[in-house]
């Protein structure tokens, strides 16, 4: 918050002194402060899962290795990938919408923000949770716990319950955040700004917020089933008494193809900000980008099947779920197109935000170019399961949340703080981890597709064929993760440190470049009547007419990278 | 893997499809990546073309895109459908399996497979079965979710409590093909490996006569122990 005097506010009484800037936020409905607790919370689970994934690639280094016992193995296993999703790039994606959509359609603040607060409070709660089951024990299912392994006859320790738990809480505050945000979008637009003109990223939050609403309850509700089962002779998953364990797979699945969708939506959402703003020219052909964003979380949920092709599920099925995945590769193609169209015609600025733009676009190119492999059926019977399948999943995934996460950050991170992040650590960090995610995970399609290494193993055999793979995406892995800390150092030393911002320090075309960095509580003073998809631009322009100004006010902030 | 059965042929096949349809993709995009980068980086008095906007190039990309996408789809559905077909038992094989396949009910346990063989005899671990004869494996589960998955074979399948799923190969190759299952099963799922061995029908009738011959003998051993009280 800016410290800056402000002769025209008269308070009678003020006490004078502030309580401490942590109350403050601990207690505060803002939804700036509580997407700064998202996003500073998500970056610090990020580190976590770098240090679980270190040690199951230094675990997978060499075959047959005894440094994790097995139950160690699969613990960090379930760890890593619920603290990937849900403690890291799900809170990431909600916390910059949080922060930004609101500013971006103009609006002072959000339309439910206890209900936000409720939604943060209880997220933090599931994170709580989660790594509270070191007390005791954590869960050893794996990243999605299919049942009926996950009943209590397989698994009799508390670790299953811990991570329902968790994974509900977080998921219920989730659900909370997108009905706040999404009520905000809808109701809480500054005048003129009607749907067209609503910024790509605004437009992605909204979508996102829609899936979240549908998938949310989807995974709440088989959760709570879980939970009976478990702990209440339920057997919603239990066989033989009318329960079904595939209902779990499908309940599951739903849940974790949405958000694998709502990742790359709010990647993408980032990136066409971004690329359009260090291309000094405004989206190509926004429209049909807006649309394809809304057609992948529609096609990208309703293939969930994709995942269990090797299930006995019918034939028909499959097909089905593999007619929703290729469908997917013409909306994902038509914004591929169309963000390359735009910087054809523009003028790049190679700043940070945009390189790590850039490094999103063909990390996710590589991780969903091997998705059609895992989508055609027959295919499919091959691949799944196998390494390649991680290293699809994590080319896109890091790719979505590591690196469009990154680009957003270092794009809005002088609204957030008012200062820039370091640009020179920033094109080191970029450079090292787009040779440490390559090195990382291509080896990872070879041992996988060439010689069939199965995934979530806690060891490899030797003799077939994939101990030099192993070896070097385990050394990939840790490049990547150093990668990727020294953005995070970045953050951390530029908060106080970094040099002054300015308000619209990019020459931004939206809304949240128009109010301070960091914006007053109540974000803006005057709103501007929205004319266009513009409006940044038109009060430069005005501004310029006015002043008789003949320079175009946008290039006076911008630097010629 | 080095595909020893008509389906894995098939899938084979279908994977160096999929490879060049994904090699296409990530080349397209990052090339034209590299080429914007390459030729719009700011320089001084160049500005930005004016934004521009054409319907009827948005649906010629719409359209080659969803062209592309429904060449693979067929494709899919073509080749899944060879891959699914029963081959059908070759000379060399077991004469009993000529008309329909020779039935295994292969089980999957924590964390080992069993295999049931039509004449009563089973044996773990090791599946064997006769040389160019079609063999349909019925998948169980008596515990958790597991995968068979031998991929020189076949493509993987579940075996889920409660449901049947199948699996059907045949190899014209004798010798011993490796597999690992493929779902997460608990503590010692890395290393729940199986292996199938194929051998002559000769030698695959010997096998299963011995077996069920050993079973047998166990079986009165145990028997006659628990009769004469030596055990409880």
């Amino acid at each position: 918050m800016s410290q800056k005097p402000r002769p025209e506010l008269v308070i009678d009484g003020f006490p004078g002194k502030r309580r401490p800037r942590w109350v403050e936020l601990a207690t505060s409905a803002d939804h700036k402060d509580l997407g700064r607790i998202l996003i500073g919370g998500s970056l610090g689970f990020l580190f976590i899962a770098l240090v679980e994934l270190l040690l199951m690639r230094l675990q997978l280094a060499i075959p047959e290795n005894t440094f994790l016992s097995p139950v160690a193995f699969n613990r960090m296993l379930s760890l890593y990938g619920t603290d990937a999703i849900f403690l890291f790039a799900l809170p990431l994606a909600l916390g910059l919408f949080y922060y930004v959509a609101p500013l971006q359609v103009g609006s002072r603040g959000t339309a439910l923000p206890r209900l936000g607060q409720i939604g943060v409070a209880l997220w933090v709660m599931g994170a709580v949770v989660l790594y509270a089951g070191f007390l005791f024990t954590p869960s050893e299912a794996g990243v999605n716990p299919l049942a009926p392994l996950s009943e209590i006859a397989f698994l009799s320790n508390n670790g299953v319950d811990a991570w329902a738990t968790a994974t509900g809480l977080a998921t219920l505050g989730f659900v909370f955040i997108a009905i706040d945000l999404l009520t905000t979008l809808r109701n809480l637009r500054a005048p003129g700004m009607a749907w067209r003109r609503v910024p790509v990223f605004s437009w992605a939050a909204a979508v996102c917020c829609w899936l979240l609403l549908t998938i949310g309850p989807v995974l709440l509700a088989a959760l709570t089933m879980l939970m009976i089962d478990r702990n209440y002779d339920g057997i919603f998953f239990a066989d033989g008494s009318g329960g079904a364990p595939l209902l779990w797979q499908h309940f599951s699945w739903i849940f974790f193809s949405g958000a694998y969708m709502l990742i790359l939506i709010f990647a993408f959402g980032a990136i066409a900000e971004i690329v359009a703003a260090f291309s000094g020219r405004p989206l190509a052909n926004r429209g049909v980008v807006m649309g394809s964003l809304a057609a992948i979380a529609v096609l990208g949920t309703l293939a969930w099947m994709q995942n269990m092709l090797t299930a006995p599920i019918g034939i028909g099925w499959m097909y089905f779920a593999m007619l929703m995945s290729l469908a997917l590769i013409v909306p994902f193609g038509l914004i591929v197109f169309n963000l390359i169209t735009t910087m054809l015609g523009g003028v790049l600025r190679m700043r940070a935000p945009l390189l790590f733009a850039l490094g999103a676009i063909s990390s996710i190119s590589i991780g969903l170019a091997a998705e059609i492999d895992h989508s055609m059926v027959a295919a499919a019977w091959e691949l799944k399961n196998t390494t390649d399948s991680t290293a699809a999943t994590h080319f896109a995934l890091v790719g979505g949340a590591v690196f469009g996460g990154f680009a957003a950050l270092y794009f809005w991170f002088p609204k957030m703080t008012g200062r820039t992040m370091g640009e020179n650590l920033a094109r080191i960090s970029f450079g090292t981890m787009a040779v440490g995610i390559l090195l990382a995970f291509v080896p990872l399609f070879f041992a996988g597709g060439e010689q069939g290494e199965v995934v979530d193993a806690y060891k490899f055999f030797d003799h077939t064929g994939v101990n030099a793979y192993n070896l070097i995406a385990s050394i990939g892995a840790l490049v990547l993760a150093a990668g990727i800390v020294m953005t995070l150092v970045n953050a951390i030393l530029s908060r106080v440190n970094g040099p002054e911002a300015g308000h619209d320090p990019w020459g931004g075309d939206s809304l949240e470049w128009f109010t301070l960095s960091p914006p007053e509580p109540h974000n803006f003073d005057v709103l501007p009547d929205v004319r266009s998809a513009r409006p940044m631009r038109d009060i430069r322009d005005a501004i310029a007419h006015r002043t008789g100004s003949t320079a175009a006010p946008a290039q006076e902030t911008q630097p010629v990278a | 893997m080095t595909p020893h059965s008509p389906g894995t042929d098939q899938i084979d096949t279908l994977l160096q499809i999929g490879f060049v349809a994904a090699a296409i993709v990530v080349v397209a995009i990052n090339v034209a990546l590299l080429y914007a980068v390459r030729r719009n980086r700011a320089r001084r008095g160049v500005a930005p073309r004016p934004a521009g906007s054409s319907r009827g190039g948005q649906l010629r990309v719409g359209a080659a895109l969803t062209a592309f996408a429904a060449v693979i789809f067929i494709l899919g559905v073509i080749f899944t459908g060879k891959a699914r077909e029963t081959p059908e038992s070759g000379s060399a094989g077991l004469a009993a399996a000529k008309s329909k396949p020779l039935t295994i009910k292969a089980t999957g346990q924590q964390w080992l497979w069993r295999y049931d063989y039509p004449n009563g005899a089973f044996s773990y671990y090791k599946l064997v079965v006769p040389v160019d004869t079609a063999v349909e494996l019925e998948l169980l589960s008596t515990d958790v979710v597991h995968t068979w998955n031998v991929p020189d074979l076949s493509g993987k399948r579940d075996a889920v409590p409660g449901k049947t799923n199948k699996v059907v190969f045949l190899t014209d190759e004798e010798g011993e093909y490796g597999g690992q299952s493929a779902t997460l099963s608990g503590q010692a799922y890395g290393a729940m490996r199986t292996a199938v061995e194929v051998v002559s029908p000769q030698a695959y009738e010997e096998f299963v006569k011995q077996q069920r011959a050993d079973i047998n003998s166990a079986q009165d051993r145990v028997v006659g122990l628990i009769e004469n009280g030596e055990v409880p």
